[in-house]
């Protein structure tokens, strides 16, 4: 049976959004799914020897600089070299994110995929750019940390009044999962039309899709987020914006 | 100031050191960007990776016109320019605001003059075509006010640089 692969193309070790995103994909894609992890050029061998038994590619990229990441455009080169040496022909995807909000900041960079399919006669099956990757990683710790919160609050009921199903704590969560699904929705039902098209074996189109927030507050909750971290990582008084 | 960024070999260095203040040199030694953001967050327009690329977000960002000179690669930059242009982000700041009608983020050395980019070797008529949009995308989103672009039918015509 023909494998499908699903690169995680973040430099990250932990906690990329890609890496979140290929978890995600590999709920709604059938068959025998292989996943990896290309950081640096010591990956490069690992992945290039699976492609012989693999059918089916699906790239998770960060954006970077309107485009391709050096270190994945490495590979990319070495691909090519080794599908056309091996006459490996394989369909190609990308769901790719970008840190800022318009999904379609990541056009560039599917037009560069299409051409590097062309290049190494892979069959370019299309892809997913979203925008707002970094909030997506935000909501995906806010659910755990709603999760962390009801599950003390069932276990604070249960020991001091003997209430094990607090409906309002219920309530409260529930709202909570709605807002973060909401959110998402536009990410997951792209994803879950590109596995199906995945597991026919078809082309999925090019689609651009977003956190379902407004960019002005996007933009608003962007500023605050990195005033934080530049806070707490001290570079706020290091010359920050000079 | 003029910068010029190119993956040519070191022989042509006499020539484009002619044509402009500094020449960075691409050697494909130096790391790819770790996507960790420190160089806006922790010691701001500085990598934390001590190699020649530590300082090259002030080297591109005080230039107001930055001059790339790259082999094609399926319509963008050579990996190693592209490696440069991925470490060299804290030419921005991380605080964002609204440029051509998109999020973008604010240029920590104001806007730069301009962005040209010479791209040589194979190139299909799709490639230049996306190489184009890119070049287009980079300098709204690095913040250069005018771009160019020039496919180079042969080394040759740099002397028109
Ligand atoms: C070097 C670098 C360049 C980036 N360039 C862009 C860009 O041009 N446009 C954009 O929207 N986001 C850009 N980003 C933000 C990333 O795309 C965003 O943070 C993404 O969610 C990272 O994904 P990951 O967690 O899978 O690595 C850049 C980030 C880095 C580190």
């Amino acid at each position: 049976m023909m494998k499908i692969l699903l690169i995680n193309g973040s430099p990250k070790k932990k906690m990329s959004a890609s890496g979140f995103l290929l978890t995600l994909q590999s709920l709604f894609v059938r068959g025998d799914i292989q996943r990896e992890s290309l950081r640096t050029k010591g990956d490069h061998g690992r992945i290039l020897k699976k492609l012989k038994d693999t059918g089916t590619v699906i790239f998770f990229l960060p954006l970077y600089v309107d485009g391709v990441p050096s270190h994945v455009l490495y590979f990319m080169k070495d691909m090519e070299g080794y599908c056309r040496v091996n006459q490996i022909h394989l369909k190609v995807y990308l769901i790719s994110n970008a840190g800022f909000i318009e999904g379609k900041q990541n056009e560039a960079l599917m037009q560069v995929f299409k051409n590097f399919c062309h290049a190494c006669a892979c069959e370019w099956c299309g892809g997913i750019g979203i925008g707002g990757g970094v909030m997506l990683n935000v909501l995906r710790i806010l659910f755990f940390v709603f999760a962390g919160i009801f599950l003390l609050g069932i276990i604070i009921s249960g020991v001091q009044r003997g209430d094990w199903l607090p409906v309002e704590a219920i309530e409260i969560f529930l709202r909570q999962i709605a807002i973060i699904v909401f959110l998402y929705s536009g990410v997951l039902f792209y994803m879950i039309r590109m596995a199906g098209a995945v597991n026919k074996g078809e082309f999925s189109g090019v689609k651009y899709t977003r956190v379902l927030v407004p960019s002005f507050l996007f933009i608003i909750i962007a500023n605050i987020f990195f005033i934080i971290i530049s806070l707490g990582k001290g570079g706020i008084f290091r010359g920050w914006l000079r | 100031m003029r910068v010029i960024i190119h993956d040519l070999e070191n022989k042509y260095n006499k020539l484009l050191l002619q044509k402009c203040d500094r020449i960075i040199v691409v050697d494909g030694k130096y790391s790819a960007c770790r996507g960790c953001f420190n160089c806006w967050t922790k010691h701001p327009a500085e990598c934390f990776i001590k190699d020649s690329l530590h300082e090259v977000s002030k080297e591109i960002g005080r230039a107001d016109e930055l001059i790339i000179i790259t082999e094609n690669y399926y319509g963008m930059y050579s990996p190693p320019v592209k490696n440069i242009l991925d470490r060299s982000i804290g030419i921005s700041t991380p605080m964002s605001i609204y440029r051509g009608k998109e999020m973008h983020h604010t240029t920590r050395y104001g806007m730069r003059e301009l962005l040209s980019v010479y791209a040589y070797g194979e190139m299909t008529d799709a490639e230049r075509e996306s190489f184009l949009f890119m070049i287009k995308r980079n300098a709204l989103n690095l913040g250069y006010k005018h771009y160019s672009f020039t496919y180079l039918e042969s080394i040759g015509g740099l002397g028109e640089i």
